[in-house]
């Protein structure tokens, strides 16, 4: 009896520290609603613009929201018009369960007469769903004279974990535009000098020989350079066979284009490795697929114009191609696959690029980064980064802008906004600073980085906010 | 000389010296017939003291005063033996003479266990239980001739228990530890639970199952668990949060002259890994965050059957079969959780890695018919099959599966040439699929000088395969070209100890002193590392390159004296490495310190038992490459800092013996990170300057019960 009690005892005991209970969740917060940007700017040639607002969290039940807007200088129906239709100051607008935003369109019906204050103040007066409340961005400025947008949050498209893009950036204009990074090899600079620069984003490198005769060249007499003519080896004096990290235009690997064409050598071209194809594990990149293989090339100079001759490394024949210098943009660019110029950002204004970049490792000499941020230096853009240890981002003003710390060096955020990792690490966002940045129109902006992966932890999702100082 | 039986019989018993059990001196011994008996590395199962081999043994008695579970409770307080927890994955693993759990094998019952990475090696301690053993034996030094490869550094034999003395035999027990300062029935804590069933058929049969849930809940230390939302590195646990379950059988057969049981084993594991780094995935138009983190659960699978027989053919020979297949499997489930709203998304279920393997040894011994002369012949069969996949290894690119299949045959002899002195030599032929043929050799002896002294001198040698990632590795990308190399051969270890001991009596036979000195040499040669195959493009390749090199001294004593017994042992290890595969090394003889202690006192009337224990690690030093002021890569001499680990228990037996409550102190002095310089920073992570080797004193209750009827 005394046995049994004990054991019935016993068993209770372990019947009471058995019970696991799993692990507690946390409630499910509000949805909050808000306008994408605070701001919103249309210039002399947009007549239309798509005006978003974002849910905190999917829409659990179908709603609605009401908007209304305030005016300056503006009159609904003479100056611009919303869709959907609005009625009395006001429209509505419907979402279903799911949706993680909504979005209607503005219309301007005329531009204002230069000197003239035109804008609209629109504002998120009520939403119908359960647990929504307006937060963040609850109004919206929109100005019909084109000035320099006063903020935005922008999630260039780089792409996912092969980075394929390199996403050209315009603050003042709210924009930006993705273009793959495999669509260009060569880049003319349409400037003064006669240069030409790598595409650093596919990691190629270029070496000189002594050799101005391009179908003299065979593989084997390359084939001692081959092994150092590449990024990552690890050998400082790699450097030589690549662009000046920097992007100071005068000190790329390949020498200026000489005025007499006999002084102009034979290149060899390591054509880097294409855009990675697979899937890496969240966290990691996949940058590089295969290498693209070697080629030996030579610029020349026709007046104002480049000739490009370009040939696989045996071959005894080669393609020519010439590339007119018109100096609208800073560079024309050359696809040596098909033989032809290609568009890069030859009509695009930008400030900075979300591109795979080749820097250089002080010591260790040129290696590959991923999630590279450059500005660009050719148009005058120039940035710094601030410690929020020194001040915080939301506290930064105008005043707070030092003059002296604008760098033109095309680095001057590059990869300073995440934290590198390593073989057991991923990197991350690196919450401690931000940027402040001077475009080509002396606006100035702050910049904030707000992301690196997506919420799953894939790479290659960047998001940034920015507001402009002056 | 009724009163000297019964004296003898306690301190048989209940010796108390966790670090070496040692029965009692050969005259003695056959008085009372307590002479503890061993098998580890031997022909026949034999008396500690008539083993050619210096085997220690670690009785119930000590793992039941510890309140051990596992492996890692209780080998931390050997001497030379180091456990190296990592609290990132959760395992623990174990080092000896400086060399890690690769080159270290541990057997159940004479054949090794599988783990997440090898059979027998590789293992990891916590996922050892040790409810069902006997006694724990270990022998230093290469065991290749009896135990195959990878037992370089030393081996470890759980001998599990097989019978018991009632008819029936049921034991619950629970077990409630804090972990540190940590304690409380939900989150925290560690909480055992375990019940065992033993039941005597009749003469010749015998039964047994036995299941036991280990509740290791994780320490959190500085950390605030799974449901914090900052990123400032403070998420998740410091000792990740473990569930072990255990369920095992046996059934047995006794006659005259056969043995033979099955065992079977599951094991279960579930281990909670949550990343630090939280991304915080702010929304800037709604000014909100939605936290997120990359959060991993690895469950882990053990199924282990062994058959053995044991019998006498003509009278004399003895066969001894064990056939076993185990199989180990981790499982990884990858997801990202939503800490806000804690729902998991993204789940990625895979396999992490696994061994599967086919074991079989057989021997006939006593092979021919003299007195002095034993022969035992044998063959030894594994055929493991391997996976690993990606995600075990960073530098990894593809799944890895791969058959390593191991014949073995040996043969040892023993010669007895006089009852002073006896040799033991002995070979193995290792023959595989994947490597060319290997030898390991051994030869022991064993001088009975006529002052009582006795000498062992043994020699043995043994091959470590090399790992997975040695092999596979493949990371080659823009920047880097790190590679594993399928070439490699086997490393060699070889080594040398020589033991003298002697037991002292005082003349009223109530105190016994019995001190051991013992020197060894061990080295391996052709050791597998990571090295420049090309500096320009720079390229690193894993090639047979460097050597280990390993010496040392230990004087251990042990003491009995009525109620009290003792032990204490100090240790010197000295390592060299010659590190061919590095621009610059210094292969001098660096050294290290070990003491252990313990001391328990018994008062038989009120069934008490005290006992503390106490290791202490010397300083460490380790050359590392570091940068100097004007960024030249020197080497310096790196310290590990010195720290001692105490435990202290009571036991008490109550109602007869038969309720057993045993109180207790893990690490008294409180110890968790230790200082170092001696761990290298790589190319993108710098060297840590401190390492977490335990969880800070906790405290323990252990309530067994036995029915027996």
């Amino acid at each position: 009896m005394k046995h049994l009690k004990i054991t019935l005892q016993i068993l209770l005991l372990v019947l009471f520290i058995s019970c696991d209970s799993d692990d507690d969740n946390p409630a499910q917060s509000e949805m909050v609603v808000a306008f994408e940007n605070a701001s919103t700017s249309f210039s002399a040639e947009d007549d239309r613009k798509t005006i978003n607002l974002v849910f905190s969290s999917p829409a659990t039940e179908n709603g609605s929201l009401i908007v209304d807007w305030n005016s300056t200088n503006s009159v609904y129906g003479e100056d611009f018009t919303v869709i959907p239709e609005a009625t009395n100051n006001s429209f509505t607008l419907e979402f279903n369960a799911g949706d993680e935003g909504v979005s209607f369109d503005i219309n301007k019906l005329q531009n204002p007469i230069e000197g003239t204050q035109k804008s609209v103040n629109f504002d998120i007066i009520e939403v119908n769903h359960r647990n929504a409340i307006v937060g963040g961005n609850t109004s919206l400025n929109v100005d019909f004279t084109g000035a320099a947008a006063a903020s935005g949050n922008i999630s260039p498209e780089v792409g996912g974990p092969n980075q394929p893009n390199q996403v050209y950036v315009d603050l003042s204009g709210q924009n930006s535009t993705a273009i793959n990074r495999a669509a260009w090899d060569l880049a003319f600079y349409q400037g003064e000098e006669f240069r030409v620069k790598l595409n650093g984003s596919l990691f190629m490198a270029t070496a000189e020989l002594d050799e101005t005769d391009i179908t003299a060249i065979t593989s084997q007499d390359v084939a001692s350079l081959q092994g150092q003519v590449a990024v990552g080896t690890f050998n400082p004096s790699n450097m030589a066979y690549v662009d000046a990290p920097s992007g100071e235009i005068n000190e790329t690997a390949i020498a200026e284009i000489a005025n007499n064409n006999e002084d102009n050598k034979v290149y060899l071209l390591n054509l880097g490795n294409s855009v990675g194809t697979e899937t890496p594990q969240p966290g990691s990149v996949e940058l590089s697929g295969e290498p693209r293989g070697w080629k030996k090339i030579r610029i020349l100079k026709d007046g104002i114009n480049y000739i490009l001759q370009h040939a696989d490394l045996d071959a005894t024949e080669f393609e020519e191609i010439s590339i007119s210098k018109s100096g609208n943009n800073a560079f024309e660019y050359v696809n040596l696959a098909s033989n032809s110029t290609v568009e890069v950002d030859q009509n695009i204004q930008w400030d900075i690029e979300f591109t795979t970049f080749t820097n250089e490792i002080e010591g260790a000499g040129s290696y590959g980064y991923s999630d590279f941020v450059v500005n660009n230096r050719l148009a005058n853009v120039s940035a710094y980064a601030v410690e929020n240890s020194e001040i915080e981002y939301a506290d930064y003003n105008i005043e707070d802008v030092s003059d002296e710390e604008f760098s033109l060096d095309q680095r001057a955020i590059g990869s300073n906004w995440r934290v590198g990792g390593g073989p057991n690490s991923s990197p991350t966002l690196k919450q401690e600073l931000f940027f402040v940045l001077k475009d080509s129109d002396e606006n100035i902006y702050k910049i904030r980085f707000t992301a690196l992966t997506d919420e799953n932890g894939v790479r290659g999702f960047p998001k940034f906010e920015y507001e402009k100082l002056n | 000389m009724k009163r000297l039986r019964l004296i003898l019989a306690f301190i048989g018993v209940l010796n108390i010296s966790a670090q070496e059990k040692d029965s009692l001196d050969f005259k003695f011994g056959e008085i009372n017939g307590l002479e503890e008996v061993v098998v580890t590395g031997q022909i026949n199962p034999q008396s500690v003291n008539k083993s050619v081999f210096e085997v220690k043994v670690i009785n119930r008695e000590t793992i039941d005063r510890l309140a051990a579970n596992n492996l890692a409770d209780i080998l931390n307080q050997q001497l030379n033996i180091n456990i190296i927890p990592n609290a990132s994955t959760g395992k623990s693993g174990v080092q000896l003479f400086g060399l890690d759990s690769q080159y270290f094998k541990i057997l159940v019952d004479n054949i090794p266990l599988i783990s997440d990475e090898g059979l027998g090696n590789n293992a990891d301690l916590t996922q050892i239980n040790l409810d069902d053993i006997e006694r724990i034996e270990i022998v230093e030094g290469s065991m290749g001739v009896q135990y195959g490869a990878n037992a370089v550094s030393g081996i470890i034999n759980i001998i599990t228990k097989k019978d018991a003395q009632s008819e029936w035999q049921i034991t619950p027990y629970v077990q409630e530890e804090t972990i540190g300062d940590e304690y409380n029935f939900e989150d925290e804590g560690r909480h055992i639970q375990s019940v065992k069933v033993a039941h005597n058929i009749n003469d010749n049969w015998f039964a047994q199952i036995s299941a036991t849930r280990n509740d290791f809940k994780g320490r959190f230390g500085e950390k605030q668990g799974q449901n914090y939302q900052q990123n400032d590195g403070l998420r998740g646990y410091e000792w990740l949060p473990k569930l072990q379950n255990n369920y095992k059988a046996l059934v047995r057969f006794k006659s005259k002259n056969t043995t033979a049981f099955y065992k079977l084993e599951w094991f279960d594991e579930r281990v909670k890994r949550y990343s630090e780094s939280v991304r915080l995935n702010e929304n800037s138009s709604t000014g909100t965050i939605n936290p997120t983190a990359s959060d991993d659960i690895f469950k882990s699978g053990r199924m282990f059957h062994h058959f053995n027989l044991n019998t006498k053919l003509f009278e004399k020979t003895n066969l001894n079969i064990s056939t076993s297949f185990q199989e180990q499997k981790r499982d990884v489930e990858e997801f990202t959780y939503r800490i806000k709203t804690g729902e998991k998304l993204n789940i990625r279920k895979n396999e992490f890695e696994s061994r599967q393997a086919i074991f079989s040894r057989g021997n006939l011994s006593n092979l021919l018919n003299f007195e002095k002369f034993d022969l035992q012949v044998g063959y030894e069969l594994n055929l493991i099959d391997g996976f690993a996949s990606p995600m075990s290894n960073p530098l990894q690119s593809d799944p890895v599966d791969r058959k390593l299949n191991n014949y073995d045959v040996f043969a040892t002899s023993k010669y007895q040439f006089s009852d002073k002195f006896s040799i033991r030599p002995g070979v193995r032929a290792l023959f595989s699929n994947q490597f060319d043929p290997l030898m390991a050799v051994s030869l022991s002896s064993k001088y009975l000088f006529n002052d009582g002294v006795e000498a062992r001198a043994v020699v043995g040698s043994s091959p470590r395969t090399p790992s997975y990632d040695e092999l596979f590795t493949y990371f080659v990308d823009v920047n880097h070209d790190v590679r594993g190399n399928e070439n490699l051969k086997p490393e060699q270890g070889f080594s040398t100890f020589i033991h003298f001991k002697k037991t002292f009596w005082s003349d009223d036979y109530k105190l016994k002193i019995k001190p051991k000195l013992s020197f060894w040499y061990l080295n391996v040669s052709d050791r597998i590392e990571l090295t420049i195959v090309n500096p320009s493009p720079l390229a690193y390749q894993f090639s047979n390159i460097d050597k280990f090199q390993s010496i040392g001294t230990s004087m251990t004593t042990s003491l009995e004296y009525k109620n009290i017994s003792g032990n204490i042992g100090l240790s010197l290890t000295g390592v060299s490495k010659v590190l061919d595969s590095q621009d610059n090394f210094n292969d001098d003889f660096l050294y290290g310190l070990q003491a252990n202690s313990n001391i328990s006192y018994r008062i038989p009337k009120w069934g008490l038992t005290s006992s503390v224990f106490f290791k202490y690690n010397g300083p460490q030093y380790q050359f590392v490459q570091q940068q100097n002021e004007a960024d030249e890569t020197v080497l310096t001499r790196g310290k590990q800092d010195g720290f001692g680990l105490m435990d202290a228990s009571f036991r008490k037996r109550l109602i007869k013996n038969k309720l057993d409550l045993t109180f207790g102190i893990r690490n008294v002095l409180d110890v968790d990170r230790v200082n170092t310089t001696a761990v290298e920073g790589g190319a993108h992570d710098a060297a840590p300057s401190s390492l977490l080797l335990a969880y800070g004193r906790s405290y323990f209750i252990k309530l067994l019960y036995q029915f027996k009827f």
